[in-house]
């Protein structure tokens, strides 16, 4: 694009570009180093190549428990999140409606209310009620945050998909439920997928608003949390740091490009 | 001995009366003392329920069940039932919300202040057989109005821990915490009353424990004034240990425990109890309190009692590097030894240390830490 | 169609916007405002921690504007997070710049790998910082290694300060802030570019005149979205402050948490920065692009 940038300055903001990569991913790969190293501390120099670390995280069931219950969390939150996604996103652009600015504002409105507020408002909230905290109340706070990421990938992809089509189905008899289950929900599908893989990473990785209602249990990011204050398993966590760094970065990955695939198919 | 409880209302039908003669009778006719002891817990055991404890992290099943192995021998199907309690105020916070623990446990300070709330009602000593081990200075300082209101259990002091090959500290005084020649090595301990406590002894005021207006202003603009100097303010024992063994800190408010975990590491370090004019360290002792109206008064008294045994002593001691209030305990590490002076029983109050006692004006000193932090 | 085919039809229209629209909006009303109304309601003492007397009072909030203790705070915290802030959109914005306007094929794969750390976990970037940081950690020990610094010569204040709150949230967040950037770098009308070719303006005073204040939305979005979340942050602080690395999301959870806990005074705090922060949308939600959603 010779009018935006001359070979000189594209090759400068390319190199730019490589430093900031590598600056980005250099504490990802520092953590992998020394999730081998067999030190108990990390520091140089390194001390020999060790698998130990993975071994011990393995049967670590503490560590394995809070795994298991943020898996449920996140899976459990990223559904109703999406549900009510796709409710809000089908109201957005298929209705037309006054109120429009207000709600989708509304329906927005988590995306920017800080963390620390929001934990509290929960925990004033059920403590006023008198509701105990634990799954349920963190279920309840992940749903909220991460219902606007969700309306913010359906909608474009809602809109996407012509209208046409549902309004032929309903002309020939299909009623609202049906025309939206046989022909939207496939349409859409990629969006769904992306949509509750972003709600699960999100809930997953959750440690404020969790740290607040979560009680007793501990989540994943809660453990974490306690293993960088209380560094005694600090070779072990980084093993589990790399183990889900990594598997994330597959799975972010894949999925995109895998949407972008599917999306471009359902075009045809 | 009987068992009936008091404040309990059980009424002793046939049935039970039966029962119990029965188990007196029979234990009494096979083993003596420990078949009445046997009797007791037949009865206490038909208390219902698991029982409730609120305790701190560490203290629960988390921390390993040796603490109250006793406990759990004897009453296998009352397993206690662990709710985690952050502080004192969490605690309170929790029994005010509605839940409802048999026993809990405050530290030292908070004695007079629960005493006195009508939250808790005194222990009945005769039903714990390993009281008459327990250390009598923390015994007294668990009486308020000679009832026995707090059981002492896990101990250990405040002083300063510093490194000897990095620090020379210019007297043996709290002025160390706040040394302009060691900015930016130095921790304070996140705690709403000590650090303007310890302003107040380093001042010398007549009772740091309970500052006037003026007093607490001055306190707490010194420690605002020397805030620059702190590199971290720790709030769990762990993350003191590591920023001390990776030499990012070299002097902080430390516990007994954290010497003895840096010598470990083959650090050179000091526990320096200060001791100019009147300045001493400040001695901290966890008091199990019994909840009024709980319905299973008989089991907290067990439960207790295992605590204080000397076996449950000895693990607390090797295995957290605390103090334990049992005197017969004795920990496998000499350092352990030294540093509690634990050949000492008045290790913990004067003239060697000041007892941590009631703050009447708590909320005033935790507001004003709040605002340290905050500056 | 016939009439009653009509009428049926903009029935059934009428009838399920309200169906579809009314769980997520309870959802939100009872889980999102409900709660902001509680801590509102905490702040003015309507509700208390504290057994005992208490009413509505404006007490709370006098104290806070009246000690300039907790306002001096809340400035820290803002120019802390102002300075991430901009200097992480400076950083993002050539990296936006590249991805848009180079012409480079692989675009989206690039922008992909650019924003997929962000994706990833949150407290395990902050572990590796301060694995890297401490005076003993990866940077010093290197240093030592290496003979550039003596041993027992640590640079100290890496860790432990706010200058290691400040670099281990910007680098949580440039990522992310690439994105609104890209966006509207990626939308700019390249015709517009080449009349002023075209008009012999340089590539410098075409940047200046057009792309710049094209992609400003996308700049402002940007740097609202660093500036929002930073302004309470209390977990990176806790991490890698240290002292002097204390921001006001931590006076917040101390006040609910550790020591003696305050309600009321941490309720005052909590809506100030939400009230802050609302208003901050508000008034810069002019200057963003509309949004796509009506």
């Amino acid at each position: 694009m010779d009018v935006a940038l001359s070979k000189n300055g594209a090759r400068v903001l390319r190199a730019f570009f490589v430093l900031v990569v590598v600056f980005l991913y250099a504490p990802i790969v520092i953590l992998l180093i020394f999730s081998f190293n067999k030190a108990q501390v990390p520091a140089f120099p390194l001390s020999g190549f060790t698998v130990q670390w993975y071994r011990d995280f393995f049967a670590n069931s503490d560590l394995r428990g809070a795994l298991e219950t943020s898996a449920i969390v996140a899976s459990l939150s990223s559904v109703g999140a999406v549900f009510l996604g796709i409710l809000a996103s089908i109201a957005l652009t298929r209705r037309s409606f006054r109120a429009k600015p207000l709600v989708s504002a509304l329906l927005l409105s988590p995306l920017v209310i800080p963390y620390v507020v929001f934990g509290i408002s929960l925990l004033l909230l059920f403590h006023t009620l008198g509701i105990g905290n634990g799954i349920p109340t963190v279920f309840v706070g992940h749903t909220v945050i991460t219902l606007p990421y969700t309306i913010l990938v359906l909608v474009p992809r809602l809109e996407q998909v012509d209208v046409a089509l549902e309004e032929a189905a309903f002309d020939l008899g299909a009623g609202r439920v049906r025309t939206f289950v046989l022909i939207t929900l496939p349409l859409i599908l990629p969006a769904i997928v992306s949509a509750l893989l972003i709600a699960f990473t999100t809930s997953f990785d959750e440690y404020a608003v969790a740290s607040f209602v979560i009680g007793t249990r501990v989540t994943f990011p809660i453990y974490l949390y306690s293993a960088l204050r209380f560094p005694s398993e600090l070779p072990q966590v980084i093993a589990v740091a790399v183990v889900v760094l990594v598997a994330s970065l597959i799975v972010i990955v894949g999925a995109e490009v895998g949407r972008r695939l599917a999306e471009r198919r359902l075009a045809d | 001995m009987d068992t009936e409880g008091r404040g309990t209302e059980r009424r002793f039908d046939r049935q039970t009366l039966l029962k119990l003669a029965a188990a007196a009778g029979g234990a009494g006719l096979v083993a003596g003392p420990t078949g009445v002891a046997e009797a007791m817990n037949a009865l206490s055991a038909a208390e219902s329920g698991r029982l409730q404890v609120l305790d701190w992290a560490g203290y629960g099943n988390d921390g390993g069940q040796a603490m109250f192995a006793q406990y759990v021998k004897q009453h296998p199907n009352n397993k206690p039932q662990f709710t985690y309690m952050t502080n004192e105020a969490d605690a309170l916070a929790k029994i005010h919300a509605g839940l409802k623990p048999d026993l809990f446990r405050p530290y030292v300070g908070w004695v007079k202040y629960f005493a006195t709330s009508g939250l808790v009602q005194p222990w009945d000593t005769s039903k714990i057989p390993n009281f008459k081990h327990l250390n009598p200075f923390m015994v007294k300082a668990g009486q308020y109005n000679g009832k026995q209101y707090g059981i002492p259990e896990d101990w250990g002091f405040d002083a300063i821990l510093y490194r000897s090959d990095k620090v020379q500290p210019k007297a043996k005084s709290w002025g160390l915490l706040y040394d302009e020649r060691y900015k930016g090595k130095i921790a304070w301990f996140d705690d709403p009353v000590e650090n303007l406590t310890i302003a107040g002894l380093l001042f010398g005021f007549p009772d740091p424990w309970n500052q006037t207006d003026a007093q607490l202003k001055q306190s707490q603009q010194f420690l605002i004034s020397k805030k620059h100097l702190v590199r971290t303010i720790w709030s769990s024992e762990t993350e003191l240990d590591q920023q001390f063994a990776s030499g990012d800190v070299w002097i902080a408010l430390a516990w007994p425990n954290d010497w003895v975990q840096m010598r470990a590491k083959k650090l050179p370090v000091v526990y320096m109890h200060p001791t100019v004019k009147k300045q001493r360290p400040i001695a901290w002792v966890g008091m199990f309190m019994l909840l009024n109206g709980t319905p299973r008064p008989d089991l907290a008294h067990a439960y207790v009692n295992g605590w204080s045994s000397k076996a449950s002593a000895k693990w607390l001691e090797d295995n957290y590097g605390y103090g334990h209030a049992n005197t017969q305990a004795r920990p496998a590490s000499s350092d352990l030894l030294r540093v509690l002076d634990l050949s000492n029983p008045k290790a913990v109050t004067l003239p060697n240390a000041y007892l941590d006692r009631d703050v009447p004006r708590r909320a005033d000193y935790a507001k004003l830490w709040e605002e340290v932090k905050a500056s | 169609m016939g009439r009653g085919e009509g009428v049926l039809r903009r029935k059934r229209l009428s009838l399920t916007t309200p169906s579809l629209l009314g769980l997520p909006l309870a959802w939100l009303g009872v889980f999102f405002l409900l709660p902001i109304a509680f801590v509102a309601l905490y702040s003015f003492d309507v509700y208390s921690l504290n057994p005992g007397p208490h009413g509505f009072t404006f007490a709370g909030w006098q104290a806070m504007f009246h000690e300039p203790i907790y306002l001096r705070l809340f400035w820290k915290s803002v120019k802390m997070s102002l300075a991430v802030s901009a200097i992480i959109v400076l950083l993002a914005y050539p990296l936006a710049y590249y991805l848009a306007l180079s012409g480079t094929k692989r675009k989206y794969i690039l922008l992909l790998l650019l924003i997929a750390p962000f994706l990833t976990s949150y407290l395990l970037r902050v572990l590796a910082w301060k694995v890297i940081l401490g005076d003993q950690g990866v940077i010093n020990t290197f240093l030592f290694w290496t003979g550039i610094r003596a041993q027992g010569h640590p640079v100290s204040q890496l860790l432990y300060s706010q200058f290691a709150v400040m670099l281990v949230l910007g680098y949580i967040w440039l990522p992310f802030v690439a994105l609104p950037i890209f966006v509207s770098l990626e939308s700019l009308d390249r015709s517009l570019l080449e009349a002023a070719s075209d008009l012999g303006a340089s590539r410098l005073q075409a940047f200046r005149r057009v792309t710049l204040p094209l992609s400003l939305p996308g700049i402002f979005a940007a740097f609202l979205f660093v500036f929002i979340p930073t302004l309470g942050e209390f977990v990176t602080p806790s991490l890698v402050g240290g002292a002097s690395g204390y921001m006001y999301g931590n006076q917040i959870v101390d006040l609910f948490g550790t020591g003696f806990p305050d309600w009321e005074t941490g309720s005052v705090l909590a809506l100030f920065l939400l009230a802050v922060v609302a208003v901050l949308t508000i008034v810069f939600s002019r200057f963003l692009q509309p949004r796509t959603v009506s």
